[in-house]
């Protein structure tokens, strides 16, 4: 008897997910292609509804479905009581997220791109160290459950992730950037090119002195600001009240630029699928608009005890049972082109990176971290890098007086979209 | 499954194969707030072929299919053929170990019903919920895990291990209008279910130090002198200097091993650090690393002289020294990459009074919640601190990042508490893609002279 069917013999509900994964990787280690790999992976994802309660089990040993239906039957024993009802059939919008060209890509082609990271790095600095990881594979997810619902697709996800690490006596710089895609990128290597010019524009420092000022920052440093909003809209921490935007959809919270939005329907972007996980269509969920609290991001459990509507962000792995997150994340484009707002910097500071990035009270706005990559900016030009810099803010404050964003955005570690974002000052503490 | 891996290793054209297979059962119970997330277990088996090929470089293949052995190895020597390493990659070599390691646990959580797992997360979690009514989250889980691990090599070894882990995680959130405050504690080890038993206090302790944090004043940033607690003083050696022991980060890069050259001055005197897989019952210990060498008492750091650093059989190699046991993967699904084990400060002389007694304003700063390094750079988020004022301990403070440069700092460790602990926390060290790794800290309480905390 199949899966299923043999689970609803002793259940109200069930839902049966198999995952399938091939994936080929290419290593280049300090500037050298060394190691290659391949990965299968495979299991099965179970849940039901028992009584009410609800139960799950995961295994990735395919002789071992009688003690998955054991363990899944044991776990909605001692499950809780949860309205949840896994979803009848609803279309999906056709998404874009398979590209034979990424599936079949020759694993001499993926040592050719690394190569060529490696070489568009050393060319900057020849004595720097390299890493690359270049990974393509495909994903396969089926989803079965009482209610009809059959989903089925598979996702052809494309990365690359490059390190370089410079050192001069006893200063170390170290940098990290990546790509990450399901549709073929002719401009992959995009991101190569922006560490590069990192690279090039950190090999010069220059003191900074404690001091307020205007701070801006690149996409991979928005994350700092970006980070504490992603935990306050995540559905769990507003259903168990700790996020501070409980009760304030319909607020303005935020300067009319802030906008984040999350869309798991984008053609080619990392985390787009037509379904999430539990088998409901993704979709486009604004959170923030005009500064305005709109919405947040919910599962289909969260969601039932919220008395709400999964939003299309129930996200498992294979041993763990869904739980809400963002698929494609993104603070869209703003009003001001990036060369117009360096113009008008007369002295200010450019967030590369932060260290540290998470620590801390960040659930409730609060930041503080070192700078691993900042800059400073003269009279609308970048004079070098800065060492020993510290910020530290809170979201809920600052982001209610935004001077600019940019319209350039760039997609950061993977499936994260930013601007450029101008604060008019924060006070920067430096070692000086 | 021995005569199948020994069979498949047999048929490989690669100058060494190595081939890991495991089986793994898994209990977690979950709590956030009133509501139970999961209470569940589950099984995961696979397992990972990694092939040289000298003059090439290396191949890896992993799998959850056990069915075609030699398949897979023929598709990790396929790999390594690809691969174009410059120079011929060698491997120092180890003794040969045929040994099988079971273990035996008070109290097997394997016998434990998952309705009396259940009970015990729920009991403590309630602890948690009705501690104060200012506690609007909460986190409580209980997890456990047996695997079964065979390691096989072209050199001769096979060494089988069982190897179990329990734990519990604790977290309390208080509120008060919008100021939010988190606090947390955990235990872990390779025991059985009585080591997660009768911890009432260590849930009592995360909800009380929640609320204190409410009341507590963020801590005014500057350089102050800084007593850390043994949590803390272990996760900073092991963030700000244990990484920098890993040779995977020397072996290739001149540069860094100049920085790290054997004989250089790291701290003063008194300060000795070391690695060491073999102390019995620590989360980092096993009697062989993922490569089959044996563990031992790795010295790094002598008398405050850099005298030696962590190894895998490569960086051994490559670097003329001998391979230390420090080859650790996390599970199947990943190589063996240089991990730390169970890295300690030892204990110096001084009593925890005579240590604050001459600081007229400084801060002591209490367990690590959070902390990255990029190299050169620390930055730490400290549980929970409180200021030392006239050789006193003071107000409880909080918002407390520690954040500097690793030498620079090391040299101004200025005094070591004669009360050296070995952690029994939780988590896990992230390195590559490979989090969490069981790894423990140990150190006594530590005084550090000019160091930045940041605050508002």
């Amino acid at each position: 008897m199949e899966l299923l069917e043999q689970l609803l013999t002793r259940s109200e509900q069930a839902e049966v997910v198999r995952l399938r994964g091939e994936t080929t990787t290419v290593e280049f280690e300090a500037n050298q292609f060394k190691t290659s790999k391949v990965e299968e992976t495979s299991g099965v994802a179970v849940r039901i509804v028992r009584n009410g309660r609800l139960g799950f089990s995961a295994s990735s040993d395919v002789y071992a479905m009688d003690r998955l239906l054991s363990n899944v039957l044991e776990s909605a024993a001692f499950g809780d009581e949860v309205p949840v009802a896994f979803p009848a059939p609803q279309a999906a919008a056709a998404v874009a997220a398979f590209d034979p060209a990424i599936a079949e890509l020759p694993v001499s082609r993926l040592v050719d791109l690394g190569r060529q990271v490696v070489d568009l790095l050393l060319s900057v600095e020849p004595e720097a160290q390299v890493n690359v990881s270049l990974d393509r594979g495909v994903q396969h997810m089926a989803l079965h459950n009482q209610a009809g619902t059959e989903v089925s697709f598979k996702r052809s996800p494309l990365s690359i992730v490059a390190d370089v690490t410079c050192i001069q006596g006893d200063d170390i710089l170290s940098l990290f950037d990546m790509v990450a895609t399901t549709v073929w990128d002719e401009d992959a290597l995009g991101f190569a090119r922006r560490l590069a010019d990192k690279l090039a524009l950190a090999r010069s420092i220059t003191p900074l002195r404690t001091a307020k000022m205007p701070v801006l920052f690149a996409p991979t440093g928005s994350l700092v600001l970006a980070l504490p909003l992603m935990q306050a809209i995540d559905g769990k921490n507003v259903f168990t009240g700790v996020s501070p935007l409980v009760g304030k959809v319909g607020e303005k919270l935020f300067d009319d630029k802030v906008d984040f939005v999350d869309d798991g329907t984008l053609d080619g972007a990392a985390g787009s699928a037509p379904y999430d996980d539990e088998g409901v269509p993704h979709r486009r969920n604004a959170l923030v608009e005009r500064g305005v609290v709109k919405g947040f991001l919910y599962d289909l459990k969260t969601a039932a005890l919220s008395g709400v509507k999964s939003t299309g962000n129930g996200a498992r792995t294979l041993f763990r049972p869904p739980a809400p997150a963002p698929t494609n994340l993104m603070w869209p484009p703003g009003e001001t082109p990036l060369a117009e707002i360096m113009a008008g910097i007369d002295q200010g500071l450019l967030v590369g990176d932060a260290l540290g990035l998470g620590q801390g009270n960040t659930i409730s706005g609060a930041f503080s971290n070192p700078l691993s990559l900042a800059f400073k900016i003269e009279k609308g030009r970048i004079v070098g890098r800065v060492k020993g810099v510290s910020i530290a803010g809170n979201i809920y404050e600052l982001l209610r007086d935004v001077a600019a964003v940019s319209r350039e955005t760039l997609w950061v570690y993977g499936s994260i979209s930013l601007p450029y974002i101008l604060l008019p000052e924060m006070n920067v503490v430096t070692k000086e | 499954m021995r005569d199948r891996m020994n069979a498949a290793l047999g048929r490989s054209k690669a100058d060494y194969t190595e081939m890991r297979i495991e089986q793994r059962e898994a209990t977690t119970v979950a709590f956030r707030g009133r509501n139970l997330e999961t209470a569940s277990a589950v099984i995961d088996t696979g397992g990972i072929v990694r092939c040289l090929c000298r003059n090439n470089g290396w191949g890896v293949a992993t799998f959850n299919s056990l069915e075609d052995l030699p398949a897979r190895v023929e598709q990790a020597y396929q790999c390594a053929r690809a691969a174009h390493s410059e120079q011929p990659i060698e491997l120092a070599p180890i003794p040969v170990r045929d040994e099988r390691v079971t273990v035996s646990l008070d109290h097997d959580f394997r016998g434990v019903s998952l309705g009396d797992k259940k009970a015990l997360a729920e009991a403590y979690n309630d602890i948690l919920l009705t501690y104060s009514d200012e506690i609007v989250d909460t986190v409580c889980r209980y997890a456990d895990t047996f695997s079964r691990v065979c390691l096989a090599s072209s050199g001769g070894t096979f060494i089988e291990e069982e190897r179990p882990e329990v734990s519990l995680f604790a977290m309390a959130v208080a509120r008060e209008g919008d100021d939010v405050q988190t606090s947390h504690e955990s235990r872990a080890g390779q025991r059985g279910f009585d080591f997660v038993q009768g911890c009432e206090d260590l849930a009592r302790t995360a909800a009380r130090r929640a609320v204190d944090l409410l009341r507590a004043e963020s801590v005014v940033g500057g350089r102050y002198p800084v007593v850390v607690n043994p949590l803390l003083a272990g996760v900073f050696i092991h963030e700000a200097f244990g990484h920098l022991s890993e040779s995977d980060f020397l072996y290739q890069n001149p540069q860094a091993r100049e920085m790290m050259v054997l004989g250089r001055r790291f701290g003063r005197d008194a300060l000795t650090v070391f690695d060491d897989g073999s102390v019995p019952g620590l989360r980092g210990t096993h009697l062989y690393d993922d490569e089959g060498t044996p563990t031992r008492r790795n010295e790094l750091i002598k008398d405050g002289i850099l005298v030696g650093r962590l190894h895998s059989r490569e960086t051994a190699a490559k670097m003329g020294e001998q391979p230390t046991g420090n080859a650790r993967a996390i599970n199947y699904r990943h190589p063996p990459i240089v991990r730390m084990t169970n890295t300690a400060i030892e204990p110096g002389t001084v009593p925890f009074a005579d240590m604050i007694r001459d600081i007229q304003l400084g801060v002591y700063a209490c367990d690590a919640y959070g902390g990255q390094t990029a190299l050169e750079s620390f930055s730490f988020s400290s549980g929970y601190a409180y200021m030392i004022r006239d050789g006193h301990v003071a107000e409880m403070v909080k918002d407390v990042i520690l954040a500097g440069n690793l030498f620079t700092t090391l040299l101004n460790i200025d005094a070591l508490g004669n009360d050296f602990q070995w952690a029994h926390a939780g988590g896990g060290c992230g390195k590559g893609n490979q989090f969490p790794l069981p790894t423990t800290e140990g150190a006594p309480h530590i005084r550090i002279q000019d160091v930045a905390i940041g605050g508002k």
